[in-house]
């Protein structure tokens, strides 16, 4: 089996426009969580959302625009990123079986509402002539493949709120079997829409607005969470096969060790500690790394009841008596949650937790909560760690649970 | 304002192409708008003029050489539609005997 080398990350992201700008506010505890400013905000029972003051005209031109829905339009920019970072120079060769696995739950949301509030608001008799090359769920993947002209596979991952780490997870596959010398891999999720809002808020599993600080609504593991706060964004990652990256020269950034999988079929919402469970295990078992040698774990944490203490009690079952010594941090109380993103934005702040040694943490945890009893790193960052193995958890409804783990790279 | 100022109009507010590049001799196929670019411009010319480009000629429009021939057919679309509503003034579906 060949290793797998992480040699490029870009992001798009609440709190954070590239990898260390990200980082540094999640280490200072900044939240970037905020009242939504769109129009249709008053017809909200919860206003707040982690959305991004983000400005495609400064990147893309107007006919280019007009093909891209904001899902495309992040996925793009934190490819760019990634691939700058990596430094990779494409030949033809390296072009060839290369490809692109995005994750992502709601695809062209922003696109598939436009459409139908034209049709049924505006009661006009025809949409936008892109809209479905706008709306389709594959379409960031198209066109970073068609950008990098990647004639590999190019694949679109939608398991809800675990769909970058499949993406990552696959990717990570496929370059440990020799199919691919690289990939580019990673989620982007634009679905801070009306409809989409109202469906959540529907489900009755957002967060409602914190009354002294609305920034502070994400409580993640608390007595007081009652429920996940949704974020927009994007991460994409530069996989390299370990000894291409090397004899390169490319900057490695960690290694991608381990990814495990796992369905709960109990219920279609309702999270499973023995699917969990499995899942980490499983991650533990690709990446041959027995539990005690995990120094960091960004947990699923969304802050809804059922999430953080069914994670707790999965934790506790995997990591047996070495749970109590385990670092667990929830960063989603600070980017919020970004569903079929969460996961890729996650493993870049797992990677810099590594490089830094510092494990963000989980702000707004003032209140234990006894079913909720391990090391969350509550509300301040914890600096001077030595953080060689980190995994990453990501759980979804439809029961597709995904868990990755990365390594420290020590430059000779 | 003549169509063919009007098709200008489009295409540097849509297309982001300087105006001072748009003759009556200039082809699509040199502003680069492709098949799918087509499309688009047929919807932003629907919109525009009021009128509906029928399926049949969608592929023409793309083929036409240059933006003087685009904006005779748009004029001969324009004619077609005043044409008929004058023959159907209420938009009665019965069209009066000549």
């Amino acid at each position: 089996m060949k290793r797998v080398a992480i040699t490029g990350m870009g992001i798009v992201a609440p709190g954070g426009s590239s990898p260390s700008t990200f980082f540094d506010a999640l280490i200072a505890g900044q939240s970037a969580i905020r009242r939504l400013p769109s129009e249709f905000a008053p017809s909200l029972s919860t206003r707040i959302a982690a959305y991004l003051d983000f400005d495609p005209t400064l990147t893309f031109a107007p006919p280019r625009l007009r093909m891209l829905d904001r899902v495309s339009q992040f996925a793009l920019v934190a490819a760019a990123q990634a691939m700058t970072a990596a430094k990779l120079e494409l030949s033809d060769d390296l072009r060839a079986r290369a490809g692109v696995f995005v994750g992502t739950g709601m695809g062209g949301a922003n696109s598939v509402e436009a459409g139908y509030a034209t049709l049924f608001r505006d009661q006009s008799d025809r949409i936008q002539p892109f809209s479905v090359l706008l709306a389709m769920n594959n379409a960031a993947a198209a066109w970073i493949a068609s950008e990098y002209q990647l004639r590999g596979p190019s694949l679109t991952y939608s398991t809800a709120c675990s769909s970058s780490a499949v993406a990552i997870g696959e990717a990570w596959r496929r370059i440990r079997s020799g199919e691919s010398e690289w990939m580019l891999a990673g989620g982007s999720e634009a679905a801070l829409t009306l409809g989409t809002m109202k469906a959540w808020e529907a489900l009755r599993t957002l967060a409602s607005e914190d009354r002294d600080d609305p920034a502070a609504s994400c409580k993640p593991f608390a007595k007081d969470r009652n429920g996940l706060v949704l974020g927009e964004g994007a991460a994409m990652f530069v996989l390299e096969e370990w000894e291409h990256a090397r004899r390169r020269g490319a900057p490695i950034q960690a290694e991608l060790i381990g990814y495990g999988l796992s369905t709960d079929c109990e219920h279609i919402t309702r999270p499973s500690v023995q699917g969990q469970a499995d899942a980490m295990r499983l991650a533990l078992a690709s990446a041959e790394c027995d539990p005690s040698e995990i120094d960091y774990l960004n947990a699923h944490g969304t802050a809804t009841q059922a999430n953080d203490t069914t994670e707790t009690a999965a934790i506790r079952s995997v990591f047996a008596s070495c749970a109590e010594q385990l670092a667990i941090s929830s960063s989603k109380s600070m980017h919020a949650h970004l569903l079929g993103a969460a996961a890729a934005i996650e493993l870049v702040a797992s990677v810099l937790a590594m490089q830094t040694g510092i494990a963000p943490p989980t702000i707004n945890l003032h209140h234990p909560d006894p079913t909720c009893d391990l090391d969350y790193v509550p509300n301040k960052a914890r600096c001077g760690l030595q953080i060689n193995r980190v995994m990453s958890n990501s759980f979804a409804f439809g029961g597709t649970n995904a868990v990755l783990v990365v390594a420290r790279h020590l430059t000779a | 304002m003549s169509t063919f100022d009007t098709l200008c109009k489009i295409l540097v507010k849509d297309y982001a192409i300087a105006a001072e590049s748009l003759t009556p001799d200039t082809t699509l196929a040199s502003l680069a708008i492709d098949s799918l670019g087509v499309i688009e411009l047929i919807f932003a010319i629907e919109d525009r003029f009021k009128v509906s480009v029928p399926d049949i000629d969608a592929t023409a429009v793309g083929e036409f050489g240059t933006l003087s021939e685009l904006a005779h057919y748009v004029d001969q679309l324009l004619a077609n539609r005043d044409a008929l509503a004058v023959a159907e003034p209420s938009g009665a579906a019965l069209a009066t005997p000549s």
